[in-house]
């Protein structure tokens, strides 16, 4: 059986940060296993920036004011000592990035270059033009591939085996040969990244965000933490849901609707398009909901006007966004308004940490960081910047957990993986015989829909039971599900089927937490509860699931400093 | 219709037969070709790897003296068009740098402006003569020869610098071949490289590369190749007896240059156009075709 | 036009086939929508990869008609148009292993791509809890080089590593050596040049097919000049390429143009330009060399040559 020290799952951001820092003791064998390749992973589609207090263009800014942001950018909902923690250790870890060689843009004494982004009170975004998360993720492949870090590539993971409350092994699907592997390891580090894709094509995110090592913690005991809170980006391109970036905002893009008022002096007479996304998001929902967008239904739109920053500007410093404009919705935006609506954008919530320090979860050996992880620094709602940001820093302290961790437990028995691997090459067998049933992408297709529908940007009681009802009817046809693909090599069909039901399992959470809290904070927007209920929701929800059913805990939020108040902008 | 005329270096030795075709055919079309006085290697796709400041100075200066003549550049190389079009546009692009390089020209009392356009023959006969015309003109139509039109690379890549047509799929060659009445075969290597770059470096590849270009539109049913750059035409009718050795096929296939091309059709004796001085004899192939025509 | 055809090569680990797909033409859709269509409605089997839809994961490139695209931002109209079609063949791209239909294998070039070092060596002026510091310009030069999304497209159209897969290092691998290479805070950058310049630098063809392809639009022709030149001013003249760029560097100078005759000497030496007699014999016989000629000096050579002086005193802005 193979077996390592530690297993990194996933290879963006957060997973190679943890590689690198948990790959720091020669004494250990550590290896990364991604169903794509590293410099694939969805961290590279990060544009705007990573938020740290350095100071360097506003003397003012600091590691208070960050914290007091994002706490506030959280809807209150963010645990205070782990976001004191975060905003603290950013400006050391922009350095270390730095002299990894992090190509980033320079002001002009030659220090890295920071941007106003929303919901921050100090222009504290450190960016790489447009192109922050792609470079960053580079450079830590490149690093990675300096320190030999052994990565199994294209390896899929299926499953965790837990023995009494303890990590036993993973399980993984080689996919080019069509091998399942059982691998024992003392830790694994759970980087997965979100799991947007719940709403399938009405998302910012890349078509592998389906959240498959969430779905595994959660199979595995682990609870989901705060999954209702769903951020949904304000500015995805109209016909595609593809990112345009928050740095539109940033560097002075305005929103307008059909009678071309700037309609965020509305919604945030002071910030205006540089509220948080939360915020712009709904107002732009509301402008079309109003009727004051162009276009009718699902086909609806406000636009996005560049054009009065200038030729000049444009090409400096927002190349990236100008092409993915011309190239996915045939608009360059020197020249015209470009057509936006809103996209689901990021999960806030996740697997539940249980220590920010470490990034464990309630399962000894099993550690978590980055999207897939709640720790949580973003509560209710996550500033623009702050998630490649979160992705950097908890993965070198999840790498630090892990081998903190790998010293102190020995290598499990691998009893448990073993069968678990066993059950897995039945299922594969089995999903390659099927010839009958219901195609995978049917019941993807009807789930994002109904999440999309009821569960999305507004959301009301009547609606999401009855998208309760649709996942739960989901999740039995999943049963009879057909793949329609015999290969054992490099079958695409089959991983997509785990996938799908990954998203399923995770669906229901979303829509079960979003249910049961009855108020309006950040991301989540209840229509009959528009008031944040502090007296009731302060605090966490908590989702596990026991074999099918899912039992709703919650957990009081960390305060250390602000007392929650409105927030307004 | 009066250009600047660019040689470049090989039509005064080993392409000397481009030089004699390029002129008559010109002549005969009407085409006044100006030689610029003191013209000098455009660098080849060499000289920037040494010193690419030097490499944009000289083409500089080559543009320098059409501008004197007020007239368009021409030339018959697609490496020289290459080189003097990318001079241009750095040139035309960085008011820096062209300060910077004039400083240079003045010295040698020449000044570039960035006035003319560089061409080169294919383009004006497409283009600037229009194949109308060039039909009209034609008192031996090419019936029954089938051509593999050649591009070679630099007529076509990269086209933020060249720009005249699609690289993925030009059609300008194929267009004045038909003009001539010409059949042309389409073959796996038609926008392929000759190699001709790099045949010192890595001669081994490029002999092989050779072969499969010949071979390739010979498999295609071509009569002769036929190339719009010297060196394109030199790597693949010179060296054709070296990269015969690495095939059990044979690979003979005459590499006729454009202007020569045309020539035949305007009703040039194929001695006329310096067709003789091929390494791969074409003579025989276009008395049998042209006879009969 | 009803219906477009895309005939797409598949394999399966054992043999290889063509297969053809219909679909109905839709107006303004991109390549992997049309790759997407087909996997989700007539055939679960085709085994493409794709991830951020974008252009900046690099998952999705193939072939299409021999020529080398990102599935994603490749719009269908532009290559029914470009190719005047109605049937455009999909195949893998080229120069790497197929693992499934049009997925590659990875593995072999990420590990080639060590060969040149790539990641920071970092200079002395930097701190691991400091960072640099680094200038607009200097970043500048760096903005492009890492722009890059090892999407393979370089790889598949490189004309030398398409006769050479070994002895030459992939453009996108060079383009990692040059971005270290003029990075303000590498402390080394002979230990990225060096083996580019072991591994064929001098072999690149001047095919120009990396350029016009990249999606990023890099300027990978002109990165490899730099790092010829850089490879020179480290002492290494001393090669084929080298001495090739030197011989025209010096015939321009001298007479203003390329001296044939001297050209093979200058390049390879003596013994090898012995080895080229018969080659040579063949070109003298059909008069395409004289061996006799020796090019005359060109008119205003004196100005060409104070051209020289000027350029050694510049560095290119």
């Amino acid at each position: 059986m193979l077996s390592y020290d530690i297993v990194v799952v996933g290879a963006g951001g957060a997973g190679m940060m943890a590689a690198l820092a948990a790959s720091e003791d020669p004494d250990l064998e550590v290896a990364v296993l991604s169903k794509i390749y590293p410099t694939r992973s969805h961290t590279g589609a990060a544009q705007g920036g990573i938020n740290a207090a350095l100071g360097n263009r506003d003397p003012s800014d600091s590691v208070e004011k960050h914290f007091r942001d994002t706490v506030k950018g959280s809807d209150f909902l963010a645990d205070q000592d782990a976001v004191e923690f975060f905003t603290s250790r950013m400006p050391e870890l922009i350095q270390e990035l730095d002299f990894y060689g992090v190509p980033f843009s320079r002001d002009e004494n030659g220090r890295v270059a920071q941007r106003p982004f929303g919901g921050a009170s100090s222009p504290r975004t450190c960016y790489s033009a447009d192109k922050t998360g792609h470079v960053i993720l580079h450079t830590l492949y490149e690093q990675c591939l300096k320190r030999g870090v052994k990565f199994l590539h294209e390896w899929f993971l299926l499953s965790l085996a837990v023995e009494e409350g303890e990590l036993d092994g993973l399980v993984a699907l080689d996919m080019r040969s069509g091998a399942i592997h059982p691998i024992q390891a003392k830790a694994a580090v759970i980087a997965t990244g979100g799991f947007g894709r719940i709403y399938w094509n009405r998302t910012t995110n890349a078509l592998n965000m389906t959240g498959d090592g969430t779905a595994a913690c959660f199979d595995a005991g682990i609870p989901l933490k705060d999954p209702e809170f769903v951020q949904f980006h304000p500015t995805g391109l109209a016909s595609s849901g593809i990112l345009m970036s928050e740095a539109c905002r940033g560097e002075g893009g305005h929103l307008l609707n059909k009678e071309g008022e700037r309609f965020m002096a509305r919604y945030a007479p002071e910030k205006m398009e540089l509220g948080p996304r939360d915020l712009v998001s709904r107002a732009i929902e509301t402008e079309i909901k109003e009727g004051r967008g162009f276009g009718e239904g699902i086909g609806a739109y406000v636009q996005m006007d560049l054009r009065h920053l200038g030729k000049e500007k444009i090409l400096e410093r927002l190349p990236q966004v100008r092409a993915l404009a011309m190239h996915f919705e045939g608009v360059d935006i020197i020249e015209e308004p470009v057509p936006i609506r809103p996209s689901c954008h990021y999960m806030m919530g996740g697997i539940h940490v249980v220590d920010y320090k470490t990034c464990r979860t309630p399962i000894e050996g099993i550690l978590a960081a980055g999207e897939c992880a709640c720790i949580s620094i973003h509560g209710a709602n996550r500033l623009g910047g702050n998630s490649v940001a979160d992705v950097v820093l908890f993965g070198k302290y999840a790498g630090l957990g892990a081998r903190e961790i790998a010293k102190q437990r020995s290598l499990p028995s691998g009893k448990k993986v073993k069968k678990e691997a066993d059950r897995w090459i039945k299922t594969f067998d089995r999903m390659r015989r099927k010839t009958e049933g219901i195609p995978v992408t049917e019941i993807r297709d009807k789930m994002a829909e109904t999440m999309w529908n009821n569960v999305g940007i507004f959301r009301r009681e009547s609606e999401m039971k009855e998208a309760l009802e649709t996942v739960g009817r989901l999740l039995e046809d999943y049963q009879d599900a057909c793949i329609g693909d015999t290969s054992v090599r490099y079958n695409l069909a089959f991983v997509h089927y785990v996938e799908v039901g990954n998203l399923l399992k995770l669906a229901k959470a979303v829509a079960l937490g979003a249910l049961h809290r009855k108020e309006s904070r950040g991301s989540h927007a209840r229509a009959d509860y528009p008031k944040r209920d502090d007296g009731r929701f302060l605090k966490h929800t908590l989702i596990y699931k026991k074999g099918d059913d899912y039992i709703l805990q919650y957990e009081p939020v960390k305060i250390t400093k602000y007392r929650p108040e409105e927030r307004k902008y | 219709m009066r250009y600047g005329f660019f040689p470049g270096c090989t039509l005064e030795s080993a392409a000397k037969e481009l030089m004699i075709s390029t002129k008559k055919v010109a002549a005969a079309l009407g085409i006044e070709l100006v030689e610029l006085e003191g013209w000098t290697c455009c660098g080849a796709s060499h000289i920037q790897d040494v010193d690419d400041f030097l490499a944009t100075s000289i083409n500089a200066r080559n543009i320098a003296l059409a501008e004197q003549l007020d007239a368009p550049l021409l030339t018959v190389c697609n490496t020289c068009t290459l080189m003097l079009r990318t001079a241009k546009q750095k040139l035309d692009r960085n008011e820096q740098l062209k300060k910077r390089v004039n400083q240079g020209l003045a010295e040698a009392g020449v000044e570039y402006r960035g006035t003319v356009e560089i061409t080169h023959f294919l383009w004006v006969l497409v283009k600037d003569y229009g194949l109308d015309r060039l039909k009209e003109k034609v008192k031996r139509p090419l019936e029954g020869l089938k051509v593999a039109n050649f591009y070679g690379c630099h007529i076509l890549r990269p086209p933020q610098i060249m720009g005249f047509e699609n690289p993925l799929n030009p059609q300008s060659m194929e267009r004045v071949a038909e003009a001539l009445g010409a059949e042309c075969v389409d073959f796996d290597q038609r926008l392929a490289c000759c190699g001709f770059h790099a045949v010192f470096p890595a001669e081994k590849e490029v002999m092989k590369l050779t072969g499969i270009n010949c071979l390739s539109s010979k498999d295609a049913g071509a009569d002769c190749l036929v190339t719009p750059c010297p060196l394109c035409q030199m790597q693949l009718d010179m060296y054709q007896p070296d990269a015969q050795r690495g095939f059990d096929q044979d690979i003979t296939v005459p590499i006729l240059h454009l202007p020569q091309l045309v020539g035949l059709a305007l009703g040039f004796e194929p001695a006329e156009l310096g067709i003789g001085r091929h390494i791969v004899d074409a003579i025989p192939l276009l008395r049998k075709k042209l006879v009969t025509a | 036009m009803d219906t477009v055809t895309l005939r797409i090569k598949r394999y399966d680990g054992v043999k290889e086939w063509y297969q053809e797909y219909q679909l109905p033409y839709e107006k303004g859709k991109t390549l992997l929508y049309s790759l997407t269509k087909i996997r989700e409605e007539l055939d679960p089997t085709l085994t493409f990869s794709a991830a951020c839809r974008h252009a900046i994961c690099g998952s999705c490139a193939v072939r299409v008609n021999g020529n080398a695209f990102l599935a994603c931002k490749t719009s269908l109209d532009q290559l029914l148009e470009t190719f005047e079609t109605e049937r455009l063949t999909l195949e893998p791209l080229n120069n790497f292993p197929v693992i499934r239909d049009l997925v590659v294998d990875w593995e072999p070039k990420l590990e080639r791509m060590k060969a040149v070092r790539p990641w920071l060596i970092p200079s002395e002026d930097g701190d691991p809890s400091e960072g640099f510091r680094q200038s607009p310009e200097d970043f500048r030069k760096i903005a492009s080089p890492t722009d890059c999304i090892l999407c393979g497209i370089c790889s598949s159209e490189c004309g030398q590593l398409s006769l050479n897969q070994e002895g030459y290092l992939d453009p996108f691998i060079l383009n990692k050596a040059y971005r270290f290479a003029v990075d303000s805070r590498d402390a080394a950058p002979e230990e990225h040049i060096r083996p580019a310049l072991e591994k064929g630098l001098w072999k690149c063809l001047h095919c120009m097919e990396c350029v016009t392809k990249c999606p990023k639009e890099i300027d990978l022709a002109g990165e490899n000049a730099y790092l010829r030149q850089a490879s020179i001013q480290m002492g290494e003249r001393d090669n084929k390429g080298a001495r090739h760029a030197y011989a025209f560097v010096e015939d321009v100078k001298s007479k203003g143009r390329l001296n044939e005759v001297t050209l093979p000497m200058k390049t390879e030496g003596f013994v090898s330009t012995m080895n080229r007699i018969p080659f040579a014999l063949r070109l003298i016989r059909k008069g395409k060399i004289n061996p006799l000629h020796m090019p005359r000096e060109v008119e205003g050579i004196e100005g060409v040559r104070k051209i020289y002086e000027h350029a050694q005193g510049v560095k290119e802005p």
